[in-house]
């Protein structure tokens, strides 16, 4: 489907993924799927993991959804996917938007495999990785996401790994569209499902949303400490059409990653009486490395 | 209870929310603020509101008729205030204020272009008031008065209206054409003006308490003072109001080569520019320094780029006569020592300093006072008149406001005790109790989230050459272009007020800002809202704030 | 049409007969002459489906998860490993009520590794909630999946046909194979009953707190039991449609008047046939109840036909280790507390990891419980490898 621009760039707020969800005030990811759902809109099929989003989005009997939701387990989501993709395919029906969509953990490490065979099979099919930077659901355990320094309930003393950089392993499997967000920008966002949803074939959005609870910061600053992310070169805003990187968002003013950590309670400990420890430096360097290598 | 559906597959349509409210300990409300600007405008102009209608809908009549609530007299204020809201402006802390006097000035031409008229509130009351005196403040007294409906007749002792405004200010800052037809619009009103008539001379003031419901006392300060040096009675003496006043009526001063003004006023201002615009050269004396001058920056700034001439820590001694005509002043150089009560520094005299300036006419611009003249009424040490909070004298049903009460303000600070008065006499007819609702808190720059704010330059309005205004009295500031007043007012953040940025409505990760479907606007869902305070935190213009839940 | 035909090709033609629209599956011996087949035929053109080659026994059977909760009929087949693998999901499709088909070749499960037959791999998933259907041979099986998709369909229950890899997979045999005009008479177009479809947005695979899980897991139950009937009456509309009896609950061979009952499943109930048809002639009378339907568990007929028989002897490919024999306790389990008590039902095990099961282990077999029961034997264990110390 082509759309022009002004399609693209329209805000969407139709509540297909809509109140009543039990997700924490101030949720990241439950205001990322209302961005992503209302973006698609109504001809539109959620395959969901198992996480957060599933959990707080579709009990039984009152759940969050008003686009058809099919859930079956944590690390699958991709392959259903591609079985409603199949199953619409040979019976003839669509076109249809289909989203898989799941949290860092179901995306990048117990359901790499499946999203990797989805990128692979070439299914027309989106998938939108909620990253919030580790196993929320199960109590704020390290995932592949979880980012150096953090403190989760597996990584007491802080993770001691960096994050894996999913967005552009997705390229790598030559899919048409791989693309980065955050919730605090829900036009550019809401364009970039756009944008996916009107390419054929697989591909991959990877949105930032922050998890009050496992970040240890209040809700309220969900939105801010997004920009804060972007803003110090710790998650950079990109998309990668057809391989090639493309309409990076400068950073206008480059802000110490201390301002962003400092909000955080999972990054606490960073900071002794006040003063950074050698890990800041460290977490610098990433957002440096970034800013080097996107041209931020 | 509902059976199990096959497989727990359930029709998402048929859905019956589960009601996430119950978990709320803070909750969102809207609290419409007071912005600083309006705060900061002494006639309570809704500044916000005007300048919302100019930005959303671009509709400049709509915007006039915001701005005339509060304010009869938008063009002239737009030409004369000193604009005390735009140095409270908000967004003076992230880029520079909003150009809220242009604006003003633009909305104020356009009604009248337009002949905008004002609209009553209520008609047809029988209560009558009697406004003496027809500056701003007698003006906004009986235009607000008119509005509700009451029978107002407006005793004016010159021959024509406007008070300081017609025969102080001169007409390159307000043509005469612009405030007489922001005065004849307040007049279609309804409201009765008897000019050359003063009250408490032509007509006793108790005949008014007797024939009227109540009466204000709008007199304003309308004597000049001079400063008592020897030759202050020379004939070629004036003080700056009744200098101004005579060229305002129309009148040629033969004003010869060499004009000194004594003062640092905004008369002086005027009086000095006027001077030169009348051929002198001129110079202004004053005790102090540039730093400590009561005139609005603007204006001196103006009065320097006309080449007028200023001494500082200069004082009269005396003024030197010949055949009683000044012919110059003998001054004395000062120093400023700690600060006086008023806390400017206390200039004290350099032994010595002497000098002759040379002068063919002296304007002292040094004062003014209340004209008392059958006007008995109680007084505070003695200058301005008394008043309790609802601005009534000590006179039963005789009220007053502007200078007479305030001591030597503004057009604006009188149009905004009309106002106050206004209400006070109707409360006094209808007999009220005082209606004491808690005025909104103020919203700072601090409680903004600037972060939705671009950074954009202000309108800068353009004067006409040095060189072409001196030699008229034409307006110096020609019109501005509607578009351009447009762009500005969209820089105004709406402080403290729903622009309908839609924040809240798209953060909120519960869906629960609705849009109502009566007003339009964003209201909460309690049944949903979790309070997280997204929301309030993402409000740019704090019109959103956490409270704590009942 | 008669066919020589090997058994995973006779299976792969009947599948593509039912129409599936969605097949997925991931290689693994001994099955992949049945997908493979099925690529074929799909490939031809022979067959209108989508064919997802994925990276995992998870995600096919994900993948057919997946299209039948939009609304295709799907297959896929599996065996050992990939059976194993695919665990979460088979649970998970059961519990969706997905009408989905699989076909188990059979084969054992590592470690060691072991590639042969026995039937350890579909009884690891006895649990789920899958109906298990298997094959005594490859005219069975072939049968067994037309059936299959219709009782999937009927009862919104997932159907697993068991058949023994290579013994049936590999065999080539005379199969029966119907005209497709038959099977299209036989089996109606599939009608979803719940399906992803933004024209109607239901909400599938939703989280039950502990106020309704229970409740779903009963009703899954009784589902599953009640699919007797479905199972029943399927074969028999199958036996009139196509002529011939397959499936249904339990089949018996000379049972009458036997004095010593063989229970069984599988293909090993053809030797064991034979076995019976030579000790009758040498006077001896053993019969055999053999089981179709593994899943539900055919307690009540087995009760009803085996009441009489006090000498019982259950033969079965799989263990549960460090408990024994798993059909032989669903067996012990058909017969009321009290009847069970001079009853002897003996429990052997053979035939794990493609182990032959030679006639004359099983004749060695129906001689030792004559004399007495047997709590647990494997059959034909080399002791001779067995060191004492690891006993
Ligand atoms: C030269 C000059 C320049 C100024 N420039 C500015 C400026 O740029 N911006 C600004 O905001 N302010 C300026 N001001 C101040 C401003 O004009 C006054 O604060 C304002 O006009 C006060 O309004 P008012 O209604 O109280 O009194 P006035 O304007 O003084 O009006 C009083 C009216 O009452 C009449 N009156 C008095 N006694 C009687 C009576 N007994 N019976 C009947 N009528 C009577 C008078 O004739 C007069 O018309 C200036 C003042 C002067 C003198
Ligand atoms: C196979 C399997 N392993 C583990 C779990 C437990 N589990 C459920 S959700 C989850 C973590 C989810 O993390 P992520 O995908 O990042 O989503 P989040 O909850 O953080 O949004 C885990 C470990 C599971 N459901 N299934
Ligand atoms: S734990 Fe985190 S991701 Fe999960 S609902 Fe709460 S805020 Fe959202
Ligand atoms: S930004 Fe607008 S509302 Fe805020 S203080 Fe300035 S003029 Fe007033
Ligand atoms: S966030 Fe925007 S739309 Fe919501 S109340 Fe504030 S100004 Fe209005
Ligand atoms: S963002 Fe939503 S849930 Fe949070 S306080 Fe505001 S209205 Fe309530
Ligand atoms: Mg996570």
């Amino acid at each position: 489907m082509e759309q022009s621009a002004e399609e693209l760039n329209k805000i969407e707020k139709k509540d297909l993924f809509t109140s009543g969800h039990r997700a924490c005030g101030g949720c990241g990811q439950a205001l990322a799927a209302r961005l992503v759902a209302d973006a698609s809109g109504e001809n539109t099929i959620a395959c969901v993991a198992t996480g957060c989003l599933e959990v707080f989005s579709s009990p039984y009997p009152d759940p969050s959804w008003r686009i058809p939701f099919l859930h079956s387990l944590f690390e699958n989501a991709a392959a259903v996917a591609s079985g409603v993709e199949a199953a619409y395919k040979a019976l003839n029906k669509g076109p249809v938007n289909i989203i898989a969509q799941g949290g860092d953990g179901s995306t990048a490490d117990i359901g790499f495999q499946c999203m990797s065979g989805m990128f692979e099979r070439g299914h027309n099919v989106l998938y939108v990785c909620y990253d919030n930077e580790a196993y929320m659901n199960t109590g704020v355990q390290r995932s592949s996401f979880t980012p150096l320094g953090a403190r989760t309930s597996t990584t007491p003393m802080g993770n001691k790994t960096r994050k894996k950089n999913m967005p552009l392993l997705a390229a790598d499997h030559g899919i048409p569209y791989v693309a980065t967000a955050t919730v605090d920008d829900f036009r550019d966002l809401q364009r970039k499902v756009k944008t996916a949803l009107s390419i054929e074939g697989p591909k991959y959005i990877h949105i930032l949303a922050p998890c009050p609870l496992g970040w240890g910061h209040h809700g309220e600053l969900s939105v801010q400490i997004c920009r804060l992310a972007k803003d110090t070169g710790i998650f950079p805003i990109y998309e990668i059409v057809d391989g090639k990187v493309t309409n990076v968002l400068k950073i206008p003013v480059k802000v110490p990653v201390e301002e962003y950590l400092k909000l955080q309670g999972r990054f606490k400990h960073l900071f002794k009486k006040g003063q950074p420890t050698p890990e800041v430096a460290e977490i610098q360097e990433i957002a440096n490395q970034n800013i080097a290598r996107f041209n931020l | 209870m509902e059976k199990l559906p096959l497989g727990l597959v359930i029709d998402l349509n048929q859905v019956v929310p589960y009601k996430t409210g119950s978990w709320r300990t803070l909750m969102p409300v809207n609290i419409m603020q007071v912005p600083p600007c309006t705060h900061a405008c002494p006639a309570g102009n809704d500044i916000r509101g005007f300048l919302r209608v100019l930005a959303e809908k671009e509709d400049y009549e709509e915007a006039w008729h915001v701005l005339a609530r509060t304010n009869p007299l938008p063009a002239t204020c737009g030409r004369v205030c000193p604009h005390p809201c735009e140095a409270g402006c908000n967004r003076r802390d992230f880029d520079s204020s909003v150009a809220i006097n242009c604006s003003e000035r633009r909305v104020g031409d356009y009604g009248l272009e337009h002949n905008l008229e004002h609209k009553k509130l209520v008609s047809g009351r029988k209560e009558k008031i009697a406004v003496v005196g027809s500056g701003p403040a007698g003006l906004s007294c009986a235009f607000h008065l008119a509005k509700r409906g009451f029978k107002v007749k407006i005793f004016e002792a010159y021959g024509e209206p406007g008070g300081w405004m017609r025969y102080g200010i001169p007409p390159y800052r307000l043509p005469n054409y612009i405030l007489k037809q922001e005065i004849d619009n307040i007049l279609r009103l309804g409201i009765d003006l008897e000019c050359n008539v003063k009250v408490g001379v032509n007509i006793p003031l108790d005949q008014l308490t007797r024939e009227y419901n109540a009466v204000f006392l709008g007199v304003g300060a309308q004597k000049g003072l001079g400063i008592d040096v020897p030759g202050k009675d020379a004939d070629n003496v004036y003080t700056g109001v009744d200098f101004l006043k005579q060229v305002n009526s129309g009148k040629w001063m033969e004003i010869g080569k060499d004009v000194v003004v004594i003062g640092g006023g905004n008369t002086a201002m005027d009086c000095a520019r006027v001077s030169k615009r009348l051929g002198a050269n001129v110079s202004v004396v004053y005790r102090r320094t540039r730093m400590e001058m009561p005139a609005i920056t603007a204006e001196i700034d103006e009065a320097m780029e006309e080449r007028i001439m200023f001494r500082y820590h200069t004082n009269p001694v005396k003024l030197v006569t010949d055949e009683g005509r000044v012919v110059g002043i003998f001054s004395i150089q000062m120093e400023l020592k700690e600060p006086d009560a008023s806390g400017r520094a206390r200039p004290v005299p350099i032994t010595g300093s002497e000098a002759f300036i040379p002068a063919d006419t002296v304007i002292m611009a040094t004062g003014q006072a209340v004209d008392y003249d059958g006007i008995d009424v109680q007084t505070v040490d003695n200058q301005w008149m008394y008043t309790n909070e609802h601005l009534m004298t000590s006179m039963e049903g005789v009220f007053a406001g502007g200078d007479a009460v305030a001591g030597l303000e503004t057009v604006a600070l009188a149009i905004g005790q009309g106002t106050q008065a206004a209400s006070a006499i109707e409360d006094y007819i209808e007999g009220n109790v005082e209606s004491n609702l808690a005025q909104p808190p103020v919203v700072y720059s601090r409680d903004l989230n600037t972060y939705y704010y671009n950074k954009q330059k202000q309108f800068n309005k353009e004067a006409v050459s040095i060189h072409t205004r001196l030699k008229n009295f034409r307006e110096i500031y020609p019109s501005f272009d509607l578009k351009d007043i447009i762009e500005e007012s969209k820089r105004c953040f709406s402080c403290g007020l729903c622009f309908h940025c839609g924040n809240c409505y798209m953060y909120c990760p519960d869906s629960a800002v609705k849009i109502s479907p009566s007003t339009g606007g964003y209201e909460f869902d309690l049944d949903f809202c979790k309070g997280c305070g997204l929301c309030a935190k993402e409000c740019p213009c704090h019109y959103i704030q956490l409270t704590l839940e009942k | 049409m008669l066919k020589q035909i090997e058994g995973s090709r006779a299976v792969a033609e009947c599948v593509a007969m039912c129409r599936p629209n969605v097949i997925s599956a991931y290689p693994i011996t001994p099955q992949t002459h049945i997908v493979e087949d099925l690529a074929m035929i799909v490939g031809q053109g022979k067959l209108d489906a989508e064919f997802i080659n994925v990276e995992s026994e998870f995600a096919a059977a994900s993948v057919v998860l997946g299209a039948s909760a939009a609304g295709a009929r799907a297959y896929s087949a599996t065996s050992s490993q990939g059976l194993l693998l695919m665990c979460e999901v088979i649970y998970c499709i059961a519990g969706m009520r997905l009408p989905i088909v699989l076909t188990c070749a059979n084969r054992a499960i590592s470690a060691p590794l072991s590639i042969w037959n026995d039937q350890q791999d579909s009884m690891a998933m006895r649990d789920a909630g899958w109906i298990q259907l298997h094959a005594e041979d490859n005219q069975e099986a072939s049968d067994l999946h037309i059936q299959a998709f219709k009782i999937a369909e009927q009862t919104s229950l997932p159907v697993m046909v068991c058949m023994d890899g290579f013994i049936l997979t590999h065999a080539y045999e005379p199969v029966d194979i119907p005209e497709p005009k038959q099977v299209d008479d036989f089996l109606p177009p599939f009608l979803p009953k719940n399906i992803v479809d933004p024209r109607s947005p239901k909400g599938i695979g939703l989280f039950a707190d502990p106020r309704f899980y229970l409740e779903t897991r009963y009703i899954l139950h009784r589902a599953m039991e009640k699919s007797e009937e479905t199972i029943k009456e399927v074969s028999a509309d199958f036996a009139k449609t196509f002529g011939r009896n397959s499936g249904g609950f339990i089949k018996t061979y000379k049972l009458e008047d036997a004095d010593l009952v063989i229970v069984s499943m599988g293909s090993v109930v053809g030797t064991i046939k034979e076995l019976i048809d030579r000790m009758e002639e040498e006077g001896k009378k053993v019969g055999l109840v053999q089981i179709c339907s593994y899943r539900p568990f055919p307690r009540h007929e087995i009760y009803n036909v085996l009441k009489d028989k006090m000498n019982i002897v259950v033969l079965e490919k799989s263990i549960s280790l460090g408990r024994g024999g798993i059909l032989a306790s669903d067996v012990r389990w058909s017969f009321p507390r009290a009847e069970k008590k001079d009853r002897n039902i003996s429990s052997f095990i053979a035939g794990l990891g493609g182990r032959n099961i030679p006639m004359d282990d099983l004749r060695y077999m129906v001689e030792k419980v004559e004399k007495e029961p047997v709590e647990l034997e494997f059959l034909g264990l080399k002791n001779e490898l067995i060191s004492e110390k690891d006993l």
